[in-house]
């Protein structure tokens, strides 16, 4: 996964990229808080950041406020990096807009596992995500065939939305999921087939 | 040599660098944290540079200026500076396990609003530790590349 690592002290931050590439990750690196924001407000924002709270120009706490304004549809995963202990700091992070926090200096193994848990939340996200946009584009396809629909009471072709006539078929395959195969029904069988095939075989049989 | 002993001997070099407790001499056992270096060297991979060689080259060419960063905001009287100079120093001497340094810089950073006759004793201590972690930091290096 795309991790976004800000960290001004250069030995805590080659260490902390040297754990994450050793984990499988690919590191986005940024030396204070201006750089991470700039990261992370672009389209293509690594979906997990760990950033240090106290950075020169803009600190860990503000790019985590900033970062919970943009609302994508997955929200990153943040863990802020605290030098502060105590309840205090642990809330001004989480009202921040953090999802998790770890005090320095860390214990690696801690660290790896909040990594994985943010990884599966943001997979889970993720996922979620895309059944959220199904569930719309299905949902607007309900939409579209709810309501009154003229139909004309002889042909019974529907008048679109372009004040167009189209048969019911293709009315219904442009406004759904849905898809047609061709049949006949038993009484239109009787009342109609039945006779078009007597005088098709009368018409191609030989005159004796 | 038979390639089996040239494996032998790279394995066994491997080996005694991933020793740190047992090499570390004097001064450097007490200016640097022997259990620190071996969580580093754990985290090192088979096949790339040696981590805390990078980790110690980085840190003496980056601490100087902090530690300059803090005698000049101490003369400037600039608090915030101080405790963003002190701050950034206690974290990649932590990293490393250069506790003394990281523990005057703790100090420095809680009593940096504090004008009096404490910052420059504090300050001496720190060139002191500095000093210390200097050559023991170059002692260590001076092993690990040997």
């Amino acid at each position: 996964m795309r991790v976004l690592i800000a960290e001004d002290d250069m030995v805590s931050r080659r260490i902390l990229e040297t754990l994450l590439r050793n984990w499988g990750h690919e590191v986005v690196t940024t030396l204070d808080g201006e750089q991470a924001w700039q990261v992370m407000r672009a389209p293509d924002a690594p979906a997990l950041a760990i950033l240090d709270v106290m950075m020169p120009r803009v600190d860990g706490l503000e790019v985590c406020r900033r970062v919970r304004k943009l609302s994508p549809a997955t929200p990153p995963h943040i863990i802020l990096l605290t030098a502060k202990h105590g309840a205090r700091a642990i809330v001004e992070g989480m009202e921040a807009g953090a999802d998790d926090y770890l005090t320095k200096p860390y214990d690696r193994d801690e660290l790896r596992a909040r990594v994985q848990v943010g990884v599966r939340i943001v997979e889970l996200q993720t996922r979620l995500a895309g059944r959220v946009e199904e569930l719309e584009k299905a949902l607007e396809h309900v939409r579209q065939l709810q309501g009154i629909l003229p139909i004309c009471s002889y042909c019974k072709k529907i008048r679109g939305d372009q004040d167009y006539w189209q048969t019911v078929e293709s009315y219904v395959a442009d406004h759904s999921e849905a898809e047609f195969s061709h049949s006949i029904c038993p009484a239109c069988y009787e009342t109609t087939v039945k006779d078009q095939l007597a005088s098709f075989r009368a018409s191609v049989q030989p005159v004796v | 040599m038979p390639a089996d002993l040239l494996r032998m001997e790279d394995y066994l070099a491997k080996s005694l660098k991933r020793l740190p407790r047992a090499n570390l001499a004097g001064a450097a056992t007490q200016a640097i944290d022997p259990a620190v270096l071996a969580s580093l060297d754990e985290a090192w991979e088979e096949g790339e540079a040696d981590l805390v060689v990078e980790l110690i080259d980085l840190y003496l060419g980056d601490a100087p200026q902090w530690v300059e960063a803090m005698r000049t905001a101490a003369a400037a009287k600039d608090a915030t500076v101080l405790m963003r100079a002190a701050h950034t120093l206690k974290g990649s001497s932590g990293s490393l396990g250069i506790r003394q340094v990281a523990e005057t810089c703790r100090m420095l950073e809680l009593n940096c609003g504090e004008w009096a006759a404490r910052i420059e004793e504090l300050l001496q201590q720190l060139d002191r530790d500095f000093a210390t972690a200097r050559a023991a930091l170059a002692a260590e290096r001076m092993r690990r590349i040997a």
